[in-house]
């Protein structure tokens, strides 16, 4: 096991690849009852597209999600009940390129892990059980048609995009889940459940060695065939469609503006160039910035107004999500501003401030498990170590800020996603 | 170990000093008795001192304070607590170990929250005009924008009609039409009575010694003209009558809200056997879930929580339209089989230990600290954590079969489709 300290921060983390190329990172964390495990893979609803073991599949959109359900199911037992017998509970989530299934427990740690790793590598799926899901997750699509959020992303996502997966919802619609069959979630299973594609993130008082072991023990069965799924999505960088709206029962309109930017790459430079958008982020509509004072006080926009950087394998967004009465004002203000900032640059006293207070956020951050566990992962994912935050952000210039926001912050590049209240609506 | 200091007359400090975290929390809350008129203008308050103050006039400057803060976090902080309604501010900012000033960081953090606290930008005799107007805007948005989440807006509406004749009824954020009528010396005259008269409750979280905390925090309020008013105790339900309402919007999906009542309150025993009731028909893995929704495929989410102050214990849940009399008479159901004692040892237990859980878990992140000390200090809630764990241990099938018979349905929301 590789221990690697991380001073500035007062964490360590043990790093470890099993002999079937399963990866661990143990973190631990003395004198809390709270522990916590991440088993994740980096399939998620985008990647449902691969070749394995020579032959090409193609399964049915929501595929990656239902499957994180059906995991839960083990023949003659109940997984959950397991869990809350141990004083834990288990739950997963699946995103657009990852799933994970994780665990909160403060005693029985070594259980919880077992029966973790046991639901996640020992898929179990009938006829029967697959057709009662697709009740459950319908139900599930029907509370997500109902969401703003929801339905503001993915037609923002369908109108910048023309053929990246992001255009497709992570729950697939009720025509194609009823296409899944148990066969095809023991094709994707296998596929994406292979332990090179997998992490295993814990935060616990126990020793790591036990860790190690437990993981060694209970992914011994795991297959490991070749795959390679497609993910290579790259498009041209302006937006299709500018504008896109629709209507539901909602008090005011709620926008969601973005700017397509270019994919990150891989490693190191893909975490320096990710930083470098997050700061563009703040320097343009951030709650410091002089833009977002200017909104506030006009009315524009409210406490409900944020935003940031989404990223993806061949997605990278720049976007802000918020209720207006005018979103074409904020839209029009968040151009005009990104005009500025390239043309003037960004003070080195205002950089550094914000640094400052990005950097210590994310220290922050880190007292929350959860947290800890999902960001490991996440860049783990994209092939780097999350802990090494601090001296990436020390590195990130403002010249390159300043190039971001000139290159990415424009007309060409940006799309407006608007939901308005009903019209009918008698308010 | 929480250690509570009396500052002075009406005004409590309570310390946790936690070397563990990265993160420290502070909030200073204002305790009111909730009542309709006070409501909105208590919501209102710390919006508005957010805004500005005599050192930090705009909102600008406040985040590039908070920027060089290393991202401190400030924020208004409004909690409804059974006849109770608090007004505040939380903040939330690095340890000092992790600055380059070290132990001064956190005076300064206490600096920071003085100016907001006590030194508003004032302008004819109220707060700034415009401050208020735009705070007004941005609250009422918000109180419409409950109705974006049908589940959080369905509870809100199932609370309204339950609690007609109660402070249950009150929204913590005020209604429309008393936010909309503020003004800006109203709001002002207001801020300076209940600074004066209220109980102030002081929470700390952080690696500093409670010592340090509390010299550095009672100058807060020495220039404050106090005049303690006593806060009246918490009140048990009182009843409006039973109501049942659907009402229609265009929704894909129905929502359900049922709510149940029963005479055991916060400060009996009673109250954590409740919870254990609560958990084995509502929690993550309670009856409510494994039946309705593993079984029956009737749902994805359902659930319950349980108010003790008010001896309320509300069941939610998301459906198709066709099956909201299904899963309604499921649900009545599931409560018939926990009022005969249908409870395995296995449910009992997985309740018990998810409660045990969530209560050993307390003490793992500031916010989890304050939000429980905090919250049960003003609750009535007498229970230590580990007399909480050993009554949640003690809870038998026949006690919770006791408890099952006196809930009684006493309300019914349902949002529905229009076709």
């Amino acid at each position: 096991m590789e221990k690697r300290e991380y001073p500035r921060l007062n964490e360590t983390v043990y790093w470890d690849e099993l002999p079937n190329g399963l990866k661990l990172a143990i973190v631990p964390r003395k004198g809390f009852s709270k522990k916590v495990a991440y088993f994740a893979t980096g399939m998620g609803s985008v990647h449902r597209r691969f070749q394995m073991d020579g032959k090409n599949y193609e399964a049915p959109m929501g595929v990656a999600h239902f499957l994180e359900h059906k995991l839960f199911d083990m023949p003659g037992r109940d997984i959950s009940a397991e869990f809350a017998a141990l004083g834990a509970s288990v739950n997963a989530f699946t995103s657009y390129d990852m799933t994970a299934y994780y665990f909160t427990a403060t005693e029985h740690f070594e259980q919880c892990l077992q029966l973790l790793l046991e639901m996640v590598t020992k898929p179990y799926f009938t006829e029967e059980t697959v057709q009662k899901e697709q009740g459950i997750i319908g139900q599930e699509i029907d509370m997500n048609i109902d969401s703003p959020e929801t339905r503001i992303f993915e037609n923002l996502s369908k109108a910048m995009y023309v053929k990246h997966p992001v255009r497709e919802p992570i729950l697939g619609t009720k025509e194609t889940i009823a296409q899944i069959t148990p066969q095809v979630l023991y094709d994707c299973h296998r596929a994406g459940y292979n332990p090179r594609n997998m992490l295993l993130c814990v935060v616990t008082d126990t020793d790591p060695e036990q860790v190690r072991q437990v993981a060694q023990t209970y992914t011994a069965c795991m297959e490991q065939p070749q795959v390679e799924f497609e993910d290579c999505w790259q498009e041209e960088m302006t937006c299709p469609t500018s504008f896109v709206q629709d209507r539901m029962e909602v008090a005011r309109p709620i926008f969601q503006v973005a700017f397509k930017c270019e994919p990150f790459h891989t490693g190191a430079q893909g975490v320096y160039e990710e930083f470098v958008g997050e700061l563009a982020a703040e320097a343009l509509f951030g709650e410091s910035s002089t833009l977002y004072l200017k909104l506030y006080e006009q009315g524009l926009i409210d406490p409900s107004f944020g935003g940031g950087l989404d990223s993806l394998q061949d997605y990278v967004t720049l976007n802000a999500i918020g209720d207006s009465d005018d979103p074409f004002a904020v839209r029009d203000a968040i151009l005009e501003q990104g005009g500025r900032i390239a043309a003037e640059g960004i003070g080195e006293e205002d950089f550094l401030r914000m640094k400052r207070s990005a950097i210590g956020s994310r220290i922050r951050a880190l007292d929350n498990f959860d947290s800890v566990c999902f960001r490991l992962c996440a860049y783990h994912f994209t092939g780097t170590d999350y802990f090494a935050f601090p001296e990436i952000y020390e590195k990130v210039r403002s010249e390159d800020v300043q190039a971001f926001i000139a290159r990415v912050v424009t007309p060409e590049r940006c799309t407006l996603s608007l939901i308005e209240p009903k019209e009918e609506d008698g308010l | 170990m929480i250690q509570t200091i009396q500052v002075q007359e009406g005004i409590t400090l309570r310390c946790c000093t936690d070397t563990r975290f990265k993160t420290g929390c502070l909030t200073v809350q204002l305790v009111r008795p909730i009542t309709v008129s006070e409501a909105a203008m208590n919501a209102l308050l710390p919006a508005v001192l957010l805004r500005g103050s005599a050192r930090y006039p705009d909102l600008r400057s406040i985040t590039l304070r908070l920027d060089d803060l290393y991202g401190t976090t400030v924020g208004a902080q409004v909690r409804k607590i059974g006849d109770y309604q608090t007004t505040g501010l939380f903040c939330g900012f690095i340890d000092d170990r992790y600055t380059a000033e070290g132990e001064d960081f956190f005076a300064s953090v206490i600096d920071f929250l003085r100016e907001l606290l006590l030194h508003p930008l004032t302008e004819d005799g109220g707060f700034c005009k415009e401050f208020v107007e735009s705070e007004k805007k941005n609250l009422l948005s918000a109180i419409e924008a409950q109705r974006n989440d049908k589940r959080i807006y369905a509870a809100e509406q199932l609370m309204k009609y339950m609690g007609k004749a109660d402070t249950l009824g009150i929204s913590r954020m005020g209604e429309p039409e008393k936010v909309a009528a503020i003004t800006p010396q109203e709001l002002y005259a207001h801020y300076e009575r209940i600074l004066r008269e209220s109980r102030i409750e002081l929470f700390y979280v952080g690696g500093c010694q409670p010592e340090t905390v509390c010299r550095l925090l009672t100058p807060l309020f020495q220039k404050v003209q106090r005049c303690y008013v006593n806060l009246p105790d918490q009140t048990p339900f009182c009843d409006g009558g039973k109501t049942r309402n659907i009402q229609q919007m265009e929704v894909t999906q129905a929502k359900l809200q049922m709510g149940f009542l029963t005479d055991a309150s916060m400060e009996d025993q009673d109250f954590a056997p409740m919870q254990v009731l609560n958990t084995v028909l509502g929690g993550m893995t309670g009856k409510l879930f494994m039946n309705i929704r593993e079984k029956q495929s009737l749902c994805y989410d359902i659930g319950s929580v349980y108010q003790g102050c008010k001896g309320v214990l509300a069941v939610s849940a998301g459906m198709d339209c066709a099956d909201v009399e299904k899963v309604e008479q499921s649900i009545l159901q599931e409560l018939e089989d926990c009022c005969r004692g249908n409870i395995t040892p296995e449910e009992l237990e997985s309740a018990k230990q998810t409660l045990y859980s969530s209560l050993r878990t307390v003490h793992d992140s500031p916010g989890g600290i304050e939000n429980y000390y905090g919250t049960s200090a003003l609750s009535g809630l007498s229970l230590s954590i580990e007399e909480y764990m050993r009554q949640v241990q003690e809870t038998t099938v026949e006690q919770l079969s006791a408890l099952a018979k006196r809930l009684q349905l006493h309300s019914v929301f349902i949002l529905k489709g229009v076709q």
